[in-house]
């Protein structure tokens, strides 16, 4: 038999003003039978997630909705920082909140200044996707990463990309069935140089995504590139790797839902050059 | 304002039973926010009905199975009530189609339709039908998309009946609904119009056409996709919901938003 036990602390803040406070806790005894869940409180995750919380609230921003969630459970403690304007958002800690919000302040001013209107789909228009900020690896968790979860095969990578994406059984409550799901996405590039070409897209930040394993295709909806938001709505096998450069970068935040389960899903890949074909 | 909730829930979800006690309480204080568990000792949870749903529904094609059966004790400002969810939640397959369902267990004769349509199905979208009509299942899934926007000839009202989430009366509304649901204690209720039906003066249905019995994708806007049976041929169509000519009087409830009666609908 396995236990499964964690506490949550969880905040939404709006521009200063705490609007919603909430403490979860409970733990989930699985054997060949099933599950059994109860909301029993474990004291120690529950003061763990509150110190974590406490951590979480000394570093939050001002002038933004700002939703804190700190778990402790049998697994680890962690701590998120959701950081949202009028249309964009991003998931930090925090280590690296200054730098994520300096980046939402300069997407956000990007697009109230109106110089990138939204264009059409990315399909339409045969432009190079430069993904930077480490936007990369979300493409690569819809890419790889899901249809790994499915049992999918990987499409083959050119021989410069090396991709981590470890699975593990992963729940986001106590009254969840544990799925198989990423630990993380981890990209890497070897000498793999290209030309800037003229005309591209530039990506900075991605609103959602979706892998269908029926149709084995992928959807990403960009919320911030240098022709404002678009959606990309590709089969797989449409994606080409043309080239990188540089270390992995963090990509701010990727909350990623599968059955109804939100999970954290760490994220870094360096800047990619691809194509749609 | 102080809400209670103490619950048992039993689910198959894709082949794992899991069973869930726990209780917690809400306040809501302006603005403000905050929930938290209250003490909950284990309780007995029944799990022989879903179980049973799940053992019927074993041998068709499904991509994803998750059948429910909850019971929840409510107390609000002094008032007190008991209800049960029945759900069953599902995708069936065949090829590079896929049947989206929201149903209950007492409407398996829905699934057990969808699914044997689903396995004749042609593969390539066809033109829709002049005049289609649409299952009783498809028109709940498209009502709370309706409400507010719906044909001048057909109204969208909520049906009264049972209590919201504050433990008030549902009561009849046409529009401003007057009532708020509240899934779950940890979550703030929201104004939603509850057991939605739809009304027409002209409630006759010709059988001979064509009918959409599943929805192919989600609702986007009014345009459905969806798994149409005509005569022998069952095929997969678009189409976008602009006119009603005909709304049956028989309806049944369906678990979409805060509960939906369908009615079988001509176009």
């Amino acid at each position: 038999m396995t236990r499964f036990a964690h506490a949550v602390r969880e905040e939404l803040w709006s521009r200063g003003r705490l609007i919603e406070s909430r403490l979860s806790h409970g733990e989930a005894f699985e054997d060949e039978h099933g599950i059994v869940a109860t909301d029993t409180r474990d004291d120690a995750l529950a003061a763990a997630a509150e110190r974590e919380l406490d951590r979480l609230r000394a570093v939050m921003p001002g002038g933004f909705t700002v939703r804190l969630v700190a778990e402790s459970s049998t697994e680890g403690t962690t701590g998120t920082i959701t950081v949202r304007t009028d249309t964009l958002s991003l998931v930090t800690d925090p280590a690296h909140i200054r730098e994520d919000v300096d980046l939402l302040h300069r997407s956000a001013a990007s697009r109230s200044a109106g110089f990138q209107p939204a264009g059409p789909p990315a399909s339409s228009r045969p432009v190079p996707l430069l993904w930077l900020n480490g936007s990369a690896s979300v493409l690569l968790h819809e890419l790889l990463g899901h249809p790994l979860e499915h049992g999918r095969e990987s499409p083959r990578l050119p021989p410069w990309l090396h991709v981590d994406i470890p699975l593990s059984m992963r729940r986001a409550t106590f009254r969840d069935v544990p799925l198989l799901r990423m630990q993380h996405v981890r990209a890497t590039q070897t000498s793999a140089p290209f030309e800037l070409p003229e005309e591209r897209i530039e990506i900075t930040l991605i609103d959602s995504g979706m892998y269908d394993p029926l149709n084995d295709t992928i959807m990403l909806r960009v919320a911030a590139s240098s022709i404002g938001a678009f959606t990309i709505q590709e089969p797989r096998t449409s994606v080409a790797f043309i080239g990188a450069h540089g270390d992995p970068l963090r990509y701010p935040g990727v909350i990623c839902s599968r059955e109804g389960q939100e999970l954290v899903v760490g994220s870094s890949a360096p800047v990619l050059l691809t194509e749609l074909r | 304002m102080i809400y209670r909730k103490r619950g048992v829930v039993a689910r198959w979800e894709n082949g794992t039973l899991i069973r869930v006690t726990e209780s917690g309480v809400a306040m809501e204080e302006g603005e403000y926010f905050e929930c938290r568990p209250e003490s909950s000792s284990r309780r007995v949870v029944e799990s022989s009905r879903v179980l049973e749903v799940a053992r019927a529904l074993r041998d068709l094609p499904t991509e994803r199975l998750i059948v429910t059966h909850g019971v929840a004790e409510h107390e609000c400002e002094g008032r007190t009530w008991r209800d049960e969810t029945d759900r069953i939640h599902l995708s069936l397959v065949n090829g590079r189609l896929r049947a989206l369902v929201d149903s209950t267990a007492g409407r398996l004769d829905d699934i057990f339709t969808i699914a044997d349509a689903l396995a004749r199905a042609e593969q390539t979208e066809r033109d829709a039908p002049t005049r289609l009509r649409l299952a009783a299942n498809v028109t709940a899934a498209l009502l709370p998309h309706l409400a507010g926007r719906a044909p001048s000839n057909v109204r969208v009202v909520q049906t009264a009946g049972g209590v919201d989430g504050y433990g008030h009366d549902i009561v009849n509304a046409a529009d401003h609904w007057p009532n708020f649901y509240r899934p779950s204690y940890r979550v703030r209720p929201v104004r939603m119009p509850f057991n939605l039906r739809l009304e027409c003066d002209q409630t006759e249905i010709d059988r001979d056409r064509p009918i959409a019995v599943a929805l192919l994708a989600a609702i986007d806007d009014l345009a459905l996709r969806v798994l149409v049976i005509d005569g022998a041929r069952v095929y997969p169509t678009r189409v976008n919901v602009t006119a009603i000519s005909a709304v049956a009087k028989e309806r049944e409830w369906y678990p979409y938003g805060a509960g939906v009666f369908g009615a079988e609908v001509m176009l």
